[in-house]
């Protein structure tokens, strides 16, 4: 009699498996109510976070001191917030509303730095200016997909420099890797829930007016002109440069939540709210590699690790975070090993809403959540 | 002098022992070979027999290590915790008694406090003043994230404050300041700018005489060497700058760092205009080699024109001043956040955030990264100095939210380390926050006590500061209370 379990490759434990977080490091507090999102600047020295206050606070992230906040609303929730990519300059895109707002946090910056990021915002209103006016045209003026203005004194004074308004409540915001476009979807905008805007023209565009089903995420490919939309049920996937649609990833799941790419481009994580994690390879097949069910509750955000640790994470709200082992060889004939390491506890479940976005370090294995307990949390 | 020996009892075991020491003011007048003792003894019985051994005229408290433990219980115990046969011969090495430190003071500031430094007849700054400073004329110099500099005596008073420096409206939090002697002051923080101040005792004032411009992110660790008027300077811009005191000696400031730079902070310098200018100076060389934040820099400690750092990409570098070249570098598996050198041992410590200690020998000659790992905290290890007694020993502060107090030679027995970590070490002594009501249990995140920066000098003691708002002093108790 052969045991079949015996016959299954044994996985690595999670000791060999090291380094990746365990411990609670800090504790962010002072946002008043739930903390919706967070982002480590790509310095690796501060930790943006927005939350029901309407406030976006930037905290110094091995102290947990708060070193800035802005309040952006006085009726809208901050519902993400983002670093734009690259050291030469420091810009947060944070999202209140239908608004996404992009700051200078200038107190915290040096005056070159402040000088490179102001003239990177600054770019698009000349661009702006130099259009062609459409009065010539005899075509009715269509209401463009986003109003770009700047915020007023009170905001501008902070920094905060642009506002670009689109049409329904922003709940992601995510940036291309050089900078230059993000990409923002508001789940209820129906055709315009997916919008693409190029930071140096503010401008906004619609490519995808067609989507079937309730937008839930987007995102760019690491390194292709590939651009990833999820929906309630499906992830699809699309050929930027020919306009057309590549795939269509199904997951098998209820209500997707949330998605990453793996910084390779070929594998992709998928949370969901009915409490499941997937794992797909892009090069397989369009249904998921691995279905992994560890949650009490439902998974409300998703993040590889960008800085070559073979890591993941999950955020969920039954107050867990739960850190994975996630290794993508280059061989096409060898799938991923992934590997359960660790349970961090440690947020308040409130009102059934646990935690509510994970992000992390981008070099070392440490992470940091959002809690609906109204704290911010490094862990490493 | 004949060792006590036993004979009330003649079932009584005894072992025999070889006595030796490392400090040479604490030698056996003569060498009595191995000497027969009752296995019952403990440190205090065996301390008596040393300081008889030694005719001292007031008892010397002493501390016994075998095999890198202390001796905590009789040596009977002892061997048959460790296994060890009563035959063999124990070599067993004495040292003065680091006696429990006990908390005397604290000075309570209105925010965290980032960073502290004393200045006392035993402290490097107070050599570098000529040494007239008596006691009772001691200084304590604290940081906050306020972006305040204040002097206090030892009662606890504040003697005098710096005033807010005029930024363009930048943040002024403090995260770094040293004496560079009685009357000077180095301190930088997060707007990325090292300051020089007069510190002038009678008129209460500490006013900046300098600001020294050559990084664009927060600076968090500054070096001081007084005689060469020369400053070290660690910054999360990934580099290192080298600067001197002295605006006659500077070059100009790169323009680009003013905070009068762009037209934007142009107008808010124009609205909080300070009514007095500081001159601007640029470095002397910039150090250029670390991929990631620099926590931490120091000079070497019997050469001015060596210095080491200590950066978030894992390395300790090795620097030659006058050339600014990175001479070595040393890669270890974490973040480094923290410092210190051990001069006499040839080691440096660096403290991680994977919330150890470990102990580098930085010399070319050296063929393995870590000497030894000193375990036991339980948050980032983000300051650390030396035991001004004992070549041995040395201080950590951690986010944890305690200080400890380590011996290198107290080796963990048994412990299993990891490979390439060398031996693993732990600690003689837990200091606690003296504010914190729930002691011995450690807090998640150590939220409200985490502990920024610790300094020990030989006349105050050892000093800590952070998150709970205050310094706090401990010192060692006199007794020989064992
Ligand atoms: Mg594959």
């Amino acid at each position: 009699n052969i045991d079949p379990e015996s016959l299954l490759p044994k996985l690595p434990s999670p000791d060999e498996l090291r380094p990746f977080p365990t411990t609670c490091a800090a504790i962010f507090r002072g946002h008043e109510g739930r903390v919706r999102s967070v982002s480590i600047d790509p310095r690796g020295i501060f930790l943006a976070s927005g939350g029901d206050d309407g406030h976006v606070r930037i905290w110094e992230l091995l102290t947990g001191r708060q070193l800035w906040k802005v309040k952006l609303s006085d009726e809208d929730a901050v519902d993400a917030v983002r670093w734009r990519p690259g050291k030469d300059a420091a810009i947060l895109a944070a999202a209140s509303g239908e608004s996404v707002y992009l700051i200078v946090p200038f107190t915290l910056l040096s005056p070159d730095v402040e000088q490179a990021s102001r003239e990177i915002l600054d770019a698009g209103w000349g661009y702006a200016a130099s259009k062609p006016s459409s009065a010539n045209s005899s075509e009715p003026i269509k209401e463009p997909p986003a109003k770009w203005s700047r915020p007023g004194a009170r905001l501008e004074g902070k920094g905060v420099l642009v506002q670009a308004t689109v049409r329904s409540t922003v709940k992601v915001i995510n940036w291309h890797r050089r900078g230059e476009y993000f990409a923002t979807v508001s789940p209820r905008g129906q055709s315009s829930a997916v919008a693409i805007h190029t930071l140096t023209k503010h401008l906004t565009q619609l490519p995808f007016r067609r989507l079937k089903g309730l937008a839930q995420s987007a995102q760019f490919h690491p390194s292709k002109p590939i651009f990833f939309v999820a929906t309630k049920n499906s992830i699809r996937s699309y050929d930027l440069a020919r306009q057309e649609l590549v795939k269509i990833l199904q997951p098998g799941a209820k209500w997707i939540s949330s998605f990453d790419v793996h910084p390779g481009g070929d594998n992709l994580i998928v949370g969901t709210y009915d409490k499941r994690l997937l794992w797909h390879d892009l090069d397989l097949s369009t249904k998921p590699y691995k279905t992994l069910r560890y949650h009490k509750e439902a998974i409300r955000a998703v993040r590889f690790h960008q800085g070559g640790l073979p890591l993941f994470a999950d955020a969920s709200d039954d107050g867990s975070l739960q850190i994975f082992h996630g290794k993508v060889v280059g061989d096409l004939m060898e799938n991923a090993t992934i590997v359960p390491l660790k349970v961090l506890r440690g947020h308040q479940v409130k009102s059934r809403l646990g935690v509510m976005d994970v992000d992390w370090h981008p070099r070392e294995p440490w992470c940091v959540s959002a809690g609906a307990d109204g704290t911010c949390r490094l862990w490493n | 002098a004949q060792p006590q020996n036993n004979t009330a009892e003649p079932s009584q075991a005894k072992v025999q022992i070889r006595l030796a020491t490392r400090h040479e003011d604490i030698e056996l007048p003569e060498d009595p070979g191995v000497l027969f003792v009752s296995t019952n003894l403990k440190r205090y019985a065996l301390s008596s027999l040393v300081n008889n051994l030694l005719h001292t005229e007031k008892p010397i408290p002493f501390e016994f290590l075998i095999n890198g433990q202390f001796l905590r219980t009789s040596i009977d115990e002892f061997l048959t915790l460790n296994g060890i046969s009563a035959e063999t011969v124990l070599n067993v090495e004495y040292t003065r008694a680091l006696i429990p430190p006990l908390q005397v003071a604290s000075f309570e500031h209105d925010d965290w406090v980032s960073s502290i430094d004393v200045l006392s007849q035993t402290s490097l700054a107070g050599l570098w003043s000529g040494g007239s400073l008596g006691s009772g004329q001691e200084r304590i110099l604290s940081a906050s994230y306020d972006g305040l500099l204040r002097i206090w005596n030892m009662s606890g008073e504040v003697i005098a404050t710096s005033t807010a420096p005029y930024n363009a409206g930048r943040i002024i939090s403090l995260k770094s300041t040293k004496f560079m002697s009685d009357k000077k002051i180095v301190a930088s923080g997060l707007d990325g700018v090292v300051r020089v101040y007069k510190y002038d005792e009678d008129a209460a004032t500490i006013t900046p005489t300098v600001e020294l411009y050559n990084h664009n992110s927060g600076v968090e660790n500054v070096a001081v060497h007084n005689q060469s008027s020369r400053i070290l300077s660690a910054s999360t811009d990934t580099t290192i700058s080298f600067f001197s005191s002295s605006a006659k000696e500077s070059p100009a400031a790169p323009s680009n760092f003013l905070p009068t730079s762009n037209a934007a902070s142009n107008k808010r310098v124009k609205l909080s205009k300070a009514d007095k200018t500081v001159p601007a100076r640029g470095a002397l060389s910039t150090l250029v080699g670390h991929t990631q934040p620099v926590s931490s820099v120091i000079f070497a400690p019997n050469d001015h024109t060596v210095a080491y750092s200590a950066s978030h990409d894992h390395t300790l570098r090795t620097w030659d001043l006058p050339t600014s070249r990175s001479v070595d570098v040393r890669t270890t598996g974490h973040a480094l956040l923290s410092l210190t050198a051990l001069s006499k041992l040839n080691l440096v410590a660096t403290g991680t955030a994977a919330r150890h200690i470990t102990l580098i020998d930085p010399r070319a000659s050296a063929t393995s990264v870590s000497i030894m790992t000193l375990r036991g905290h339980t948050g980032p290890v983000v300051s650390l100095d030396i035991d001004p007694s004992s070549d041995y020993g040395l201080v950590s502060g951690a986010h944890d939210g305690t200080c400890r107090i380590w011996d290198v030679r107290s080796v963990r027995p048994g412990a299993g380390a990891q490979v390439g970590e060398g031996q693993v070490g732990e600690s003689v002594y837990v200091l606690e926050r003296e504010g914190q009501k729930d002691k011995g249990k450690s807090r998640v995140g150590g939220e409200g006590v985490k502990v920024f920066s610790v300094r020990w000098d030989k006349a105050v003691g050892i000093l800590s500061a952070g998150e709970d708002k205050r310094v706090q002093i401990n010192r060692g108790s006199n007794s020989n209370a064992s």
